[in-house]
């Protein structure tokens, strides 16, 4: 029976592991800036994060909060875990600072920006970050849809030898942070029925 | 020479992100990427834009980039000889 074995949420006003609070003192205004002040709570160790559009770096603060728990080797290749994320702005929240970018008469186009003008590009840096090697996907729903979100993971769960998911929902737009990112396991003794019920106890916390 | 290594190595931690390093941090002869600052593909982009946005400078050679971006020596002995401004 599939589990969810961990999960994270990371709101303007909220940070949690698991249903527990993470005890942040935040310095900054919801934004870019209290990612960061996560970033370093976790002493992640990993520079490139700074470098990751906002979509990214929340996406990535919330999987590392899940796979740490989970005591996730992130060292060795990976090919059971598959990553699947949604959300409802894409990529606008970057997309819109690539236009400001360009829409001088002097412009000077930024590669490093431009690279993010995906949503999917998050998935990855969460793949290369831990080795993972599975599937990775990335939808655009209206609205954070429990029931979809399970067909979206039992069609990477459908992939020869994926034994477990992240997944979630990482939305990021205008400094306003909604994500949810859990693991589920397709057998595990441990964690909570994978149902739409129980996801969406988990979204609302 | 000294001003323009100094000026050169702020901006470069500016246009890259460079979190946490401070000009300092970098050697002036070690190798920009893979060792030393380690960077990528991505980087040596925004360097290329840096340049012109700077300097003035357009690279029009692709096969003298290796040279130039070897190190922040390199680089400011390349912006010496040619900067437009």
């Amino acid at each position: 029976m599939k589990k969810i074995t961990a999960y994270s949420r990371i709101t303007d006003s909220l940070v949690i592991l698991n249903g527990k609070p993470c005890e942040i003192t935040f310095s900054c205004e919801p934004g870019p800036g209290r990612l960061a002040e996560i970033y370093r709570f976790l002493e992640s160790g990993y520079p490139k994060f700074f470098k990751m559009d906002n979509l990214s770096k929340a996406g990535f603060l919330a999987s590392e909060m899940v796979l740490r728990s989970l005591h996730y080797d992130m060292e060795s290749p990976d090919e059971s875990t598959a990553v699947v994320f949604a959300n409802r702005s894409s990529s606008l929240d970057n997309d819109k600072r690539f236009q400001e970018t360009i829409s001088r008469e002097d412009y000077f186009p930024s590669p490093a920006v431009f690279v993010y003008t995906l949503p999917n590009i998050v998935t990855g840096e969460v793949a290369i970050r831990n080795k993972i090697l599975g599937e990775t996907s990335f939808f655009i729903l209206e609205s954070f849809d429990a029931e979809k979100m399970m067909i979206f993971v039992d069609w990477a769960f459908a992939s020869a030898g994926t034994r477990r998911v992240l997944c979630g929902w990482t939305e990021y737009l205008d400094g306003h942070c909604d994500v949810l990112v859990m693991m589920v396991e397709k057998e595990s003794d441990q964690g909570v029925d994978y149902n739409k019920q129980n996801i969406n106890n988990i979204y609302i916390t | 020479m000294e001003t323009l290594i100094l000026d050169l190595k702020k901006q470069i931690i500016e246009a890259l992100n460079l979190e946490d390093i401070t000009p300092d941090d970098i050697d002036t002869n070690a190798p920009l990427f893979v060792e030393g600052l380690g960077l990528d593909s991505i980087d040596a982009l925004e360097l290329i834009v840096l340049m012109e946005k700077q300097y003035g400078i357009k690279l029009e050679d692709p096969g003298k980039s290796k040279e130039i971006f070897r190190s922040v020596a390199t680089m400011a002995d390349y912006i010496s000889k040619n900067r437009k401004k």
